[in-house]
């Protein structure tokens, strides 16, 4: 791996601006986060953090603005190709397939089927559950057992980068734990650079090495969250 | 006369199914309602009044209309409709008018008389005591196997659950590096290729014009929103309105019969509280 490579961002983001057809969320967003970097997005509600993911993932239009996956230019990119690239997307709600069973759950996501039980041994070593319950439809999981599928299964096809919208929001503490634990360990196993988007600051400031704060769709802090005084940043912009 | 009609009301209930197949399945994925649908099954009976003008072999006509139908949709969906999918009324307005379309460009070509098309099998068999039309219950062998195939391959394939998770959730299944654009376009082929398949399966059942594929549209419209998106449900709609309408012409009017399909499945959807 040469030193271009290991300086190039896992993703950037310059100048971006999207949102909903007639409604600007977007305003000239720009961070970068890099290899085995895990960077989070906070911000209270509707300030844009899930429209920013999708218009990271091509599920929206970047209406101005780039957006960079480890070097390519993917803003006007249909979403199947972003994530074939190397990224993969855990949604904030809705996002298990409800009928499918888990284990077709986990299928879906990847190209080359060969490599199916190899990964679902992966899948196993994080989230033994998952393996066990391979044939149960994945609508009848619990809350937390659907947030391990949701994780499983953007890690199943060993991703670069992974986008991940508020994997913490009603979770009892131990999965809160364990989650943070599969996600760390895969970043220091194989590089993996992770966009967190969250609400809630415990969580995202003990995972996180860096920080943005996002206002009205607009980035009004990036920091260090081992930073002196880093979370009473934060909060400060959370409340007001 | 019981066997007959019973035969009758499961053969009919078998071309009900073959027929509203490929909208069912078009339905389900891209969630439009193909009123071209009428007219790819005009095609695939054209087929057949051409392979039976040249002296074919009768079931060639199958294949040549499967081949039309599809490479007729897939021109279709690449210059029209896959940039109408957000407008789900527009692709309605789009479908309709390539069914004017097609069907007067038979027209054109065909002219407006009516046409037959050589049966691959004139034969009589005899089952439960009754003589009974061996090609009707070739078609109902052929709606099982379509629908047990259809079945096999949305239920045990790769191919069947990136079907399945497109119909769930589109958008999801992008995010998952699902080429949706490619499952649509496939899809849409799919459809109107069986809906062509049905159309040459019904030439020795009917007279053929340009205009017979809009009352079997409406009928199939009518079972697929009976239906929804389930195979199941819509044999089971095959059989009972299908079993209807035999009913309701043979012992009343055949005029009325021709109207049961529709008429019941309005009752139906009036009083359905749940989605089935």
């Amino acid at each position: 791996m040469t030193a271009q490579t290991l300086e190039r961002p896992a993703l950037a983001v310059e100048g971006l601006e999207g949102g909903y057809a007639g409604s600007v969320v977007l305003h000239g967003v720009t961070l970068d986060v890099r290899p085995a970097e895990i960077f989070a997005i906070l911000g209270k509600n509707g300030m844009g953090k899930t429209t920013l993911l999708k218009t990271m993932m091509g599920l929206l239009p970047a209406r101005r603005g780039r957006v960079e996956v480890l070097g390519a230019d993917v803003s006007r990119w249909a979403p199947y190709r972003i994530t074939r690239l190397g990224v993969s997307y855990v949604p904030q709600e809705k996002s298990i397939f409800q009928d499918l069973s888990v284990e077709e759950n986990l299928r879906l996501a990847l190209r080359e089927l060969s490599e199916f039980a190899e990964r679902l041994d992966a899948v196993a070593r994080w989230f033994p559950i998952l393996k066990s319950r391979g044939r149960q439809r994945a609508g009848t999981l619990s809350g937390g057992e659907q947030k391990m599928l949701l994780i499983g299964r953007a890690l199943l096809t060993r991703p670069r980068v992974v986008l991940v919208d508020e994997i913490s929001e009603g979770l009892q503490p131990a999965m809160v734990t364990r989650l943070r634990e599969v996600l760390m360990e895969e970043r220091r196993a194989t590089g993996l650079a992770i966009v967190l988007v969250e609400q809630n600051v415990d969580f995202a400031l003990a995972l996180a090495d860096r920080y943005a704060v996002l206002k009205v769709g607009a980035v009004v802090e990036t920091g260090r969250t081992a930073d002196a005084g880093a979370r009473e940043s934060v909060e400060r912009h959370l409340v007001l | 006369m019981f066997t007959t009609q019973l035969l009758d009301v499961v053969t009919t209930a078998g071309v009900l199914y073959i027929v509203a197949l490929g909208l069912l399945i078009v339905y389900g994925v891209l969630k439009i309602i193909n009123l071209a649908h009428g007219a790819f099954l005009a095609v695939g009976a054209y087929a057949g009044v051409v392979t039976t003008g040249l002296g074919w072999n009768p079931w060639t006509a199958l294949l040549l209309a499967f081949v039309i139908g599809v490479a007729l949709a897939a021109l279709v969906e690449w210059r029209v409709l896959r940039r109408l999918y957000a407008r789900p009324l527009d692709t309605i307005l789009a479908t309709w008018g390539l069914n004017i379309i097609v069907v007067q460009l038979i027209t054109l070509y065909f002219g407006r008389e009516i046409r037959f098309a050589e049966s691959a099998i004139g034969r009589a068999v005899s089952v439960g005591g009754a003589t009974y039309s061996e090609y009707r219950m070739v078609l109902l062998l052929l709606a099982v196997i379509l629908g047990v195939a259809v079945w096999l391959v949305t239920q045990r394939t790769q191919i069947g659950i990136v079907a399945r998770a497109v119909i769930m959730n589109e958008e999801l299944a992008q995010a998952l590096g699902i080429n949706t654009r490619l499952v649509r376009f496939m899809t849409f082929c799919l459809g109107a290729g069986l809906a062509a398949l049905a159309g040459a399966l019904l030439t020795p059942l009917i007279s053929v014009h340009p205009n017979l594929g809009v009352p079997w549209l409406i009928n199939a419209f009518m079972l697929v929103l009976v239906a929804g998106v389930s195979l199941a449900n819509l044999a089971l709609a095959a059989l009972v309105l299908g079993g209807a309408q035999v009913l309701v012409s043979s012992y009343g009017n055949p005029v009325l019969g021709s109207l049961t399909i529709v008429i019941l499945a309005v009752v139906i959807l009036r009083f359905r509280t749940i989605t089935i």
